[in-house]
């Protein structure tokens, strides 16, 4: 396959982004294109993921063929491909789930251009091999982000967007200064030539590097919500229309994950390095305070999307929790239960949009009996929740308990405790939701009519029984079929374990690196664009 | 000459932090104008030529080393352009938002949208107000 594709990956968001701003008059058409668009995605990204193997770790593309590390690296490997794949599933759940409950004056507005422009973004995010380039990633998805919130423009939602807007452009602002700062001390900001320049620099890193490790992590700590950062992501997914708060809550946490998966280990928390175990450090009391601190903030709120939102950071303290650990089978783990909870998530918050268009309120005080009215939308309910939580043939199970394992082995014994303790509390928060509003009394306030009163027939929500039942399926599958997707998640993860897979597989495209003489354009080779093979 | 940059990145930043600390969005807006233009100004204190470990110069990329210093290293300014144009954006869509925001609260004071939020502490901010 031609590496060059892709660059498709990214130009097929930015196209139809193009394409359904011209055609915003006419919704059918922009959701006709939009569908196409993001269906076709998906079968790039799977055919991609289906040619990788063995023989062929990944596919990099040097845009106008210029050299890594000085040309702008795009790799396709395992990770990135898997966490596209699942990015593209829940867009299309979402995009699928808000034909039936999007109000109509927000998808009449700039709702269909915002949203591929934001899958542009979360696309670029996975597939950049380049420090700079992932911070014009993130701002196209920030900038995409700051547009879908105000959205219907009420007064709630602008007070919270100017929050959620200030925090990012200070995260925004410090990653710049942090990438100019690396590139200053390094000279290099490719991902793999930084990881080279670590491992090959041990015991002699420039002064400060640490500092500008931290900084990064803090940028991508303020992406992802790790303690103390996280304050702003419960207060904003609640404004958002269920539909979009989903793809918030599955895409834009996590690639601030991801990026913590792909350099930390890598390059600036490398475990082969002494002097960046500080580093290693403050990722653990991270991932430990995170969970233990979100997962009380779920089991103590009411309102429903809040209850998700704060799980969500619980879990995301596990996934750093994986990455803290450094070894090939923590890796796995974490991008098995990090591709998991991505569809998961996004399944509870699709489930709550549509409790709150059924019973009129997502405020647990005001719910009950759900379950006996809706039973399929309990059911897909439960399986998710279920899911979360971990019982054991269901999806997040798997990567937990190998999580646990490695935890044990390691012996992180705190962290372990801390995992435990919110594996149980997050059983807790979801068995509280459960009970109160889905079994009890049938109750809320477009449910409980006077006595005598009939209540009329529901609209029929085809499209949104359809979006959740999309991310059901994937949920289920990734749980029954949790021996082949583990196996798959540890050979996608090979390279963070040994990043001279990642290393090579981009720096070998560099002909004049080697040489001892790189002062002439005219020694670059005529082709710089083939696959890696080893 | 690094000295002076360096100096004035740490003023920008204080004033941009003062700024953003006060309970009018406008000043807030202004604070983040400002932020990003003392990193802009931080890379290019950061710029020239890199000195590696080993007190290896490393020279401007492309045109390979460049031991006497004849070309300063463009890619940092590269950076600082390419961030230029995105903050560009953000301040149209800064200014924007708080247009808007005014058009529907009809206020710009942090204290007030907030007191909106949550109508049960409202009391409680407003004594606040009050003593401050």
């Amino acid at each position: 396959m031609n590496p060059n594709l892709i660059a498709l990956i990214v130009v097929i968001p930015l196209a139809t982004g193009v394409l359904c701003a011209l055609a915003r008059r006419s919704t059918p058409l922009c959701r006709f294109i939009g569908l196409t668009a993001l269906l076709a995605n998906l079968g790039l990204v799977l055919a991609m993921l289906g040619s990788l193997g063995a023989g062929q770790p990944m596919f990099v593309s040097m845009m106008g063929k210029w050299a890594p590390p000085f040309g702008i690296a795009i790799v396709f490997d395992g990770l990135s491909g898997t966490l596209l794949a699942i990015a593209l599933t829940v867009a299309v759940a979402a995009y699928i789930h808000s034909w039936n409950l999007l109000p109509r004056h927000i998808e009449h507005g700039w709702f269909h251009p915002l949203f591929h422009m934001l899958i542009l973004g979360v696309n670029f995010s996975f597939l950049t091999g380049d420090l700079f380039n992932l911070f014009v990633a993130f701002e196209i998805m920030l900038m995409a982000s700051y547009a879908l919130m105000c959205l219907g423009g009420t007064r709630q939602q602008m007070s919270q967007a100017f929050k959620y807007v200030l925090l990012n452009l200070v995260g925004s602002t410090v990653f710049v200064l942090t990438a100019g700062m690396i590139y200053g001390v390094t000279g290099t900001l490719n991902y793999a030539d930084l990881a080279r320049f670590v491992a090959e620099n041990e015991g002699a890193l420039p002064t400060g590097f640490q500092a500008l490790a931290v900084a990064l992590l803090f940028v991508f700590c303020l992406k992802a919500a790790v303690f103390p950062l996280w304050f702003w992501l419960p207060d904003t997914y609640h404004t958002l229309p269920s539909s979009i708060g989903a793809v918030f809550a599955a895409l834009l946490s996590k690639v601030g994950v991801y990026a913590v998966l792909r350099m930390y280990p890598m390059a600036f928390a490398n475990p082969g390095v002494d002097d960046l175990e500080l580093v290693r450090t403050i990722l653990a009391i991270l991932a430990g305070v995170t969970m233990v601190l979100a997962i009380l903030g779920a089991v103590g709120a009411t309102n429903l999307r809040r209850v998700v939102a704060m799980i969500l950071i619980a879990h995301v303290g596990y996934l750093i929790f994986g990455v803290t650990m450094m070894n090939a089978e923590s890796f796995a783990a974490t991008l098995h239960y990090m591709a998991q909870e991505m569809i998961i998530i996004a399944g509870l918050m699709l489930c709550i949009g549509l409790i709150e268009q059924r019973a009129g309120s997502v405020d647990l005080r005001e719910l009950g009996g759900l379950a006996r009215r809706y039973p399929l939308l309990s059911t897909m309910f439960f399986l998710l929740a279920m899911g979360l939580v971990g019982i054991p043939p269901l999806s997040g199970f798997y990567g937990k308990a190998v999580l646990l394992r490695e935890g044990a082995s390691s012996g992180a014994w705190w962290l372990v405790g801390a995992t435990t303790f919110t594996a149980v509390l997050t059983l807790v928060a979801i068995a509280r939701v459960w009970i109160t509003a889905f079994w009890s009394e049938l109750k809320g306030p477009l449910l409980d009519l006077p006595e005598g009163a009939k209540a009329g027939p529901d609209m029929p929500l085809p499209l949104a029984y359809a979006g959740i039942g999309l991310l059901v399926g994937v949920s289920l599958i990734l749980g029954f079929g949790a021996e082949r997707s583990y196996s798959w998640t540890q050979q996608a993860t090979a390279s963070l374990a040994t990043p001279s897979i990642y290393i090579d597989g981009v720096l070998d495209l560099n002909p004049i690196r080697d040489l001892p003489d790189n002062s002439t354009l005219a020694l670059i080779e005529p082709d710089l664009q083939h696959t890696v093979t080893p | 000459m690094t000295l002076l940059l360096g100096i004035c990145v740490a003023v920008i930043f204080a004033v941009s932090v003062y700024l953003m600390l006060s309970r009018e969005l406008k000043s807030v807006a202004m604070g983040v104008f400002l932020f990003s233009h003392a990193a802009h100004l931080g890379i290019l204190a950061m710029s020239g030529q890199p000195v590696l470990p080993g007190g290896v110069v490393k020279g401007a990329p492309v045109l390979g080393t460049s031991p006497n210093g004849i070309h300063v290293d463009p890619l940092p300014q590269a950076l600082i352009l390419t961030s230029i144009v995105i903050s560009f954006a953000i301040m149209a869509f800064l200014l924007t938002l708080l247009v808007t925001t005014f058009r529907t609260t009809r206020t710009l004071n942090v204290d007030r949208l907030s007191e909106e939020d949550r109508p049960e502490s409202m009391s409680h901010s407003v004594s606040r107000e009050v003593t401050a």
